[in-house]
This record gives structure tokens, sequence and C-alpha cells, in this order.
């Protein structure tokens, strides 16, 4: 009896310590699924709701926009986030060994532009790009290019798009490789050396393999960023010209806000709320692999 | 021979890729160079071409323009108190619940773990629609607390601090407990001093990004006072006034915060984020 009301005591003081932090969970994460579900089934006026069935997904798919914006932003994850690991297991690897000052030199230097935020990186560039006035124009002009506005051009928009998001987020992931190098074991190296590997045979012999869980955790938490791309779209192009840099994140918030079709909006949600889940099963497997 | 002709070969390669690394690095901080000296050049010196890259003038009218023209120290104001208030609030609940998950037996406990971790990869973004009738319902909309409380529900902090309360030995909690130290005061006195670094690092990352965050804040605070500094600076973006000194000392003033945060607590960072990454 005794024995039995000791456990019953530290079940409460268990589930006491996570109270607060379960409260917020249901209210603001489990709540909002469920009724993201239900909404997007619904029609809503006002505070007028009418069950539509899956009316605001027949919508969606007779919708070319919406089209485009998954279009793009398939385009995005793939472009950016191949870049983003290709480049900084590239500038990792080639730094990581060397000394603390120059390593915090170069982490700094490309986190910097991670931590000053989106909407003031998105505001810089977009004065940098302007086809009046910017940097960027100016210097395309003088070299007789043909485009100078580089974000007016549908041909153009995707890949300045591409390389401002990939520019300003890549700090991110090279913290997290040379965090992840700086930990393999100092011995395999001299083994490698002593047999007279070379520096890029070690990097995709050695270290490439061995930070195979940090690659597939910046994979997927970059998958699922670019996948809500929103700031970059809103403030430098409006999802133009002509719908061509539309995403899907920015379709939803205009649908939402702008248009007022809630019941269309949360129907895009859940669509990107089942494509982070399943992007996300093999990382969470690894996370919880040996637990 | 062969070996030291292989080392050479090891070399260029190394010297060729740290002058690659080094040439994009100065590139990568170029776009925040141009824009501390634009902000700081008068309207016309700005948009002149062949452009001055060092402002011939300096000027910093263009930041009194914005504290006096906007309610720029207003956004700044309601900047701090929703990253800070956020910030203490998700310190609280996450401790609270890593210590439990990390050092209590409760009955469900490995199973509610993996619900809350599972969460971290669904951004709030996609459930925007029903977070913000949610939030319309519980009277928040145009008011701070609501940027606040949806961000206090972030399994990061549990996460990241589970990690760091594991490390502890659960020996001294127990030495603890035998010295007549209850639950509640083990918990405050004994093991939260000790993970004090994970705090420090979940406080961090934790006020940088909502300061940083832009769409929760931009739907909820429509009225020109509650606006935070990030929605407020890009409201200056698409405002028509073609002077764009003016946009640049805007987005300057939202960005030295960050700057100074990074400069004074840099192991955070690293350490804040690679914590948070797995770890085989």
């Amino acid at each position: 009896m005794k024995l039995r009301n000791y456990h019953w005591k530290e079940n409460v003081t268990g589930y006491l310590f996570i109270l607060p932090q379960f409260l917020m969970f249901l209210i603001f994460i489990v709540y909002p699924i469920i009724e993201g579900i239900r909404l997007s089934l619904y029609k809503v006026q006002f505070n007028q709701e009418t069950f539509v069935g899956f009316d605001n997904y027949v919508t969606l798919f007779h919708d070319p926009v919406f089209f485009k914006s998954i279009y793009n932003t398939v385009i995005f994850v793939v472009f950016i986030v191949l870049l983003t690991v290709a480049f900084s297991i590239f500038v990792a690897s080639s730094v990581f060994d060397k000394n603390a000052k120059y390593v915090s030199f170069i982490r700094g230097s490309y986190y910097i532009p991670v931590m000053v935020s989106m909407v003031v990186m998105s505001m810089v560039w977009g004065f940098l790009l302007n086809p009046a006035n910017g940097l960027i124009s100016y210097a395309a002009r003088e070299m007789d290019f043909s485009i100078v506005n580089l974000l007016g051009n549908k041909h153009t928009v995707l890949p300045v798009i591409i390389f401002v998001t990939f520019a300003t987020n890549v700090g991110q992931a090279i913290i997290l490789y040379i965090a992840a190098m700086i930990g393999v074991p100092k011995d395999l190296f001299e083994a490698a050396e002593v047999d007279g590997a070379s520096r890029v045979r070690i990097i995709f012999q050695i270290l490439i393999p061995l930070v195979k869980p940090t690659t597939i955790y910046i994979t997927i938490i970059n998958i699922i960023a670019v996948l809500k791309i929103f700031v970059v779209i809103q403030l430098l192009t409006g999802g133009g010209p002509n719908n061509a840099s539309v995403t899907m994140m920015y379709y939803l918030y205009n649908n939402a806000f702008k248009y007022n079709q809630l019941g269309v909006a949360s129907a895009v949600g859940v669509i990107m709320f089942l494509i982070t889940m399943l992007l996300s099963i093999p990382q969470l497997r690894a996370m919880f692999k040996g637990k | 021979m062969l070996q030291t002709k292989e080392k050479k070969k090891r070399e260029k390669y190394d010297v060729v890729s740290n002058v690659i690394i080094i040439v994009f690095a100065l590139l990568n901080l170029f776009p925040l160079y141009w824009l501390f000296t634009s902000s700081l050049k008068n309207s016309s010196d700005v948009i002149k071409m062949p452009p001055d890259w060092w402002p011939k003038t300096f000027s910093f009218s263009n930041y009194i323009d914005v504290f006096n023209n906007q309610p720029a120290l207003r956004w700044t104001l309601n900047s701090l108190f929703v990253a800070g208030v956020s910030t203490i609030l998700v310190v609280i609940a996450s401790s609270m619940a890593a210590y439990a998950f990390s050092k209590l037996n409760f009955f469900g406990k490995n199973m509610l773990f993996v619900v809350f971790i599972s969460s971290l990869m669904v951004p709030k973004e996609v459930m925007i629609v029903p977070l913000f009738r949610i939030t319309q319902d519980l009277g928040m909309v145009n008011s701070l607390w609501g940027m606040i409380w949806p961000n206090v529900a972030t399994a990061f902090g549990v996460f990241l601090l589970k990690g760091f309360f594991d490390s502890v030995p659960d020996a001294l909690r127990e030495a603890a407990r035998i010295d007549g130290a209850g639950e509640v005061r083990t918990f405050l006195q004994i093991l939260l001093p000790i993970v004090k670094p994970g705090i420090g690092a979940l406080f961090i990352l934790n006020f940088v990004q909502v300061w940083n965050d832009y769409l929760w804040q931009l739907v909820i605070g429509q009225d020109k006072n509650v606006k935070t500094l990030m929605v407020g600076i890009a409201t200056l973006m698409q405002d028509l006034n073609p002077n764009f000194a003016y946009k640049m000392a805007g987005a300057t003033v939202a960005a030295v915060p960050m700057l100074l945060i990074f400069l004074l607590f840099q192991r955070y960072f690293t350490r804040g984020i690679a914590g948070g990454a797995v770890k085989e």
C-alpha cells in the first residue's frame, strides 16, 4: 500500500512538472492541427461555417497559381538544400582543423547574416537589386548585361531568390558541420595521413561518411525551413512577376489574410502539414534510435 | 619521395579552398557593410552611380527621421517585450518539463516525450489560420500577448535542456533528496544551477528567434502601435518613399541588437545550435 502510494506521488509530481508545457502544447499545437483539418472541410464566411467536404481541395487543384506555388516551392527546396549541404560541407571540411581564431572568424562571418534576420537581409538585397538605383543593377548595366531588373524577369527571379535565401541561411549548416567534424576522432586522420591520403580523399572517405547524421538533420530542417519560405517573397517580389515566384506559404497567406478564403488556406496548411510530417519521419527515427 | 609529393598536393587543395572560403566570407558580409554605410549617406548620395564605397559625409538624419516619423521606439520596445517575455516563459516551462523527462519517473513518460519532440517538426506557420482564430477567440489579436503565447509552445527548449539534465548524475539528486530537500527545492536549488549553460543557450537562441520572427507578428499586430520592429521596418520597405538611406537606417536599427548579442554570446550559439542537433 505504501509503495503504491509512493508511485502515485511520483506520477503526480512528474505530471505537475510537465503541465505548463503540456498545456501550451495542447492549446497552440494539437488543437490548431485538429481545427485546421476541420476548417479545411468548411467554407468560412465571417462567422458562418458551412460544411463543403473536399470542395476546398478540389478548388485548389483547379487553380493554376496553386500548381505554380508547388512547382516553385519544390524548385526552392531542391536547389537551396543542395547548395546549402554542398557548400557547408566544403567550408566546414576546409576549416575545421585550423586554429581556433580562424575557425571562429569563418563561423562568425557566415553566421552573422543568419542572426540579422530574413527581413533585414531581404531589405538590403532589395536595395542592391533595385532596378533604378541598386548596386547590382548598376553593375549589370556597366557590364552590358541584357537583364537589369533581375527580380522583374520571370527567368531570373527564381535563381536570385534561391541565391539570397542560400546566402542568408548557410551559416547555420556551417556551424553544425564544423561542430560535427571537430568531434571526429583525431586518430582517424592520423592513420589516413600515414597512408598518404590526400585532403580530398580524407574529406570524401572519412569526413562525409562520419557526419552523415548531421547531413540528414541539416537536410530535413532545411527542407522544412524552405517549405515555409515567406519573408523574402513578400518583401522582394510579392510573388511576381505574374506569379512567377509565388510559394505555397505565400499562397496560403494570401488566401487567408487577403482573399479571406480561410477554408482554402486551411487546406493548403493541411497539405503542408502532411508533407512536413512525412519528411520528418527519418529524422525522428534517428532521434529516437537507441532510446 | 612519394609522400612529400602527396603532401604538396594536399596543401595545394587546402590553400585554394581556404582562399575561396575567405573571399566568400567577405562577400557574404558585403550586404551588411552596404546596409550600414548606406544608412549613413544622405538621400541623394545613396543612389549615386557610380557609388561611394564609403560615405562622403556622415549623416545621422536618417536615423533621426526613422525615430521621429515612425513609432520606431515603440516598435523596439514591443520587440523587446515580446522576445523577452516569450523567452522567460519558454525557459520556465521547458526547464520544468525537461527536468521531469530527464529525472522523474511517471506513467507514459517516454510516449509523451516522443509526442512532444515530434511537434518540433511542425512549423507553426502551416497552422496559421486556426492559430489566428484561437488567438482571436482569446481576445489577443492586436495585443503583444497574442504574439507571446504561441511562441511558448515550442518543444525545442525541452529537447535542448533534457540533454543538459541527462548529463547531471542521478546521485546528486538522490543526495539532495536524502538531505530532506523536496522535489521543487531539488529542482530549483540543486539541478537548475548546474544546467545554467543550457539555460543561457536556450535564452539566447529563443530570444533571437522571436526577435526575428515575422509572419506571426505581422498577422497579430495590425495597429501601428502594436507592431514589432521587424514588421514595422518591413512596412518601410513597402513604403513608396524613394529614400533608400532612410529604409536602410530602419533595417540597421533592427539588425544591431542581434549583432551585439552575437558578438557578446558567440559561444552560446555554437553550443546551443550544435546541442540541438542529433548526436550518434
